[in-house]
């Protein structure tokens, strides 16, 4: 499970903003907003007949393998760094 | 078997040389060949563990740059995820395919099919090159 996202913006004037976003606290404050996001996902699997616990276990496996993702975008003096560990 | 082993082996049933001799004589024989790790085959499955797709390019005069890793395991979970697309949901991608003039059905891809391709992404490795801008896909 990823532990923190890390976000970088360079500003066109140089300067730098970095972020760190703790994912677990984060999640835990998140909890009654995520619980009624995973409800909804789950009536909409039974609304389009598709398995919930195979909906469940794919959306987990992809939140479980999100570590290691980078994403760098560079236009000018302007850059964003996404990274995810 | 090669053919120099094949020779040994002769010789050991002719009895021309002893079986402590000709342990001796393979043994060597596997010294000297080169080894095995050099082959493309025998390289281990699964090493590449990030798919990274690069861009440089040029707009507006000011050099721009795309720089995405993501794990293979994402797209292995991306491909489960595929599978779970309802029927009618594919059946409407297909006629709006159709309708842009790609004819692919997307219900005739099977996500084992969706796997194998994953499985052997770490094989790909995909250039363009432009005045303008350079393209990079590869697995590392």
């Amino acid at each position: 499970m990823p532990q923190l996202l890390t976000v970088r913006v360079k500003r066109p004037d140089g300067r730098p903003i970095r972020i760190w976003v703790p994912v677990l606290p984060v999640v835990l404050v998140f909890s009654p907003v995520v619980v009624l996001a995973v409800l909804v996902a789950a009536v909409a699997c039974l609304a389009y007949r598709v398995s919930v616990m195979r909906a469940l276990g794919t959306g987990w496996r992809i939140v479980s393998a999100l570590p290691g993702t980078r994403v760098d975008l560079e236009q000018g003096r302007t850059a964003v760094l996404l990274t995810i560990r | 078997m090669n053919e120099q082993r094949k020779h040994i082996l002769d010789m050991l049933a002719e009895g021309k040389i002893t079986a402590q001799e000709a342990e001796q004589l393979i043994a060597a024989l596997e010294r000297d060949q080169p080894p095995a790790a050099s082959s493309l085959d025998a390289r281990p499955k699964g090493k590449a563990k990030y798919l990274r797709v690069v861009v440089d390019a040029l707009e507006n005069g000011e050099p721009g740059r795309i720089n995405v890793r993501v794990p293979l395991q994402l797209l292995r979970a991306g491909v489960q995820l595929a599978a779970l697309i309802p029927a009618q949901a594919l059946g409407k991608a297909n006629a709006e395919l159709n309708k842009s003039g790609v004819p692919i059905d997307l219900t005739q891809l099977k996500p084992e099919q969706l796997e194998a391709l994953v499985e052997h992404l770490d094989e790909l490795t995909v250039e363009v090159d432009q005045p303008d801008a350079k393209v990079r896909v590869f697995c590392e």
